[in-house]
C-alpha cells in the first residue's frame, strides 16, 4: 500500500502567501477539501490534482508525490 | 464546517423533532383505534411523512447542485451515507418485527406479514443493491 502525499501547502506560501479560500476558488471546491488536503486526509480525483497543479503553474507530480510503503 | 455538514445536523435535528411530532400527533389524536376510524386524523399523518420529507429534500438536493458549496470529497461523503442508512433501517424493522410480533402474538392478528414485510424488504434490497452494481457499471460504460 502506498500514500499519496502533497505539498500544496509549501506551494501556498510559495505563491504569495495564498489562501486556502484563495485555492478552493481557483480549483473550483471548498475550503474544507483544501483543509483536508494539506493534511493528507483526503486523496483527490485525477482532474482536481491537475487543477490544483495548474492553480501553482507547475507539473502534477510536483504538487502529489506517491510514497510506497514497501519502499518501492 | 462544510455546508453539506451543516444540514446534516439541521437534518439531524428535524428528524428529532419530525419523530416527537407524529408521536405527540399519534397519542393526541387517539393512537392505534382512533387511526382506523378519523380520517381526519390520517390526513394529518399523512401530511406530516410526506411534509418531512419535502423538507429532507429541500435541504439536501439543491445544494448537492451547488458546486461552490458542494465538490467532490462533499459528494462522496453524501454517497457513502446510505451505508449508515441501510444499516439503521434493518435495525429499526427488526425492532418493530420483533416488538410487534411479540405484543399481538396469540390475539388473532397474523404477525406472519411483518415477517413477511421484513423478508421482502431484506431480499428486494438486495436485489436493488445489485441492480445498482450493474446500473453503474452500464452508466460508466457508456459514459465514461
Amino acid at each position: 500500500m502506498g500514500r499519496i502525499k502533497n505539498r500544496i501547502r509549501r506551494l501556498r506560501f510559495d505563491h504569495d502567501e495564498m489562501t486556502q479560500e484563495e485555492l478552493a476558488n481557483r480549483v473550483g471546491c471548498t475550503r474544507q477539501t483544501i483543509i483536508a488536503l494539506e493534511q493528507n486526509k483526503y486523496v483527490p480525483s485525477i482532474e482536481l490534482a491537475f487543477r490544483v497543479a495548474k492553480a501553482f503553474g507547475v507539473p502534477l507530480e510536483e504538487v502529489f508525490q506517491y510514497e510506497d510503503s514497501q519502499g518501492g | 464546517m462544510a455546508p453539506l455538514q451543516k444540514r446534516a445536523i439541521y437534518g439531524i435535528i428535524f428528524g428529532i423533532a419530525w419523530i416527537i411530532a407524529t408521536v405527540a400527533v399519534f397519542i393526541l389524536k387517539g393512537g392505534a383505534t382512533a387511526f382506523d376510524t378519523d380520517q381526519t386524523f390520517r390526513l394529518i399523518m399523512d401530511s406530516i411523512w410526506i411534509g418531512g420529507l419535502i423538507v429532507y429534500l429541500v435541504l439536501f438536493y439543491p445544494i448537492l447542485r451547488k458546486p461552490n458549496l458542494v465538490d467532490e470529497r462533499d459528494k462522496l461523503i453524501y454517497d457513502r451515507s446510505p451505508r449508515i442508512q441501510w444499516l439503521a433501517i434493518i435495525f429499526t424493522l427488526v425492532a418493530w418485527v420483533i416488538g410487534l410480533s411479540e405484543a399481538f402474538r396469540g390475539q388473532g392478528v397474523p404477525t406472519v406479514f411483518l415477517y413477511v414485510m421484513f423478508f421482502t424488504i431484506l431480499c428486494v434490497s438486495a436485489i436493488a443493491q445489485c441492480i445498482g452494481i450493474l446500473v453503474g457499471y452500464w452508466s460508466m460504460n457508456r459514459n465514461g
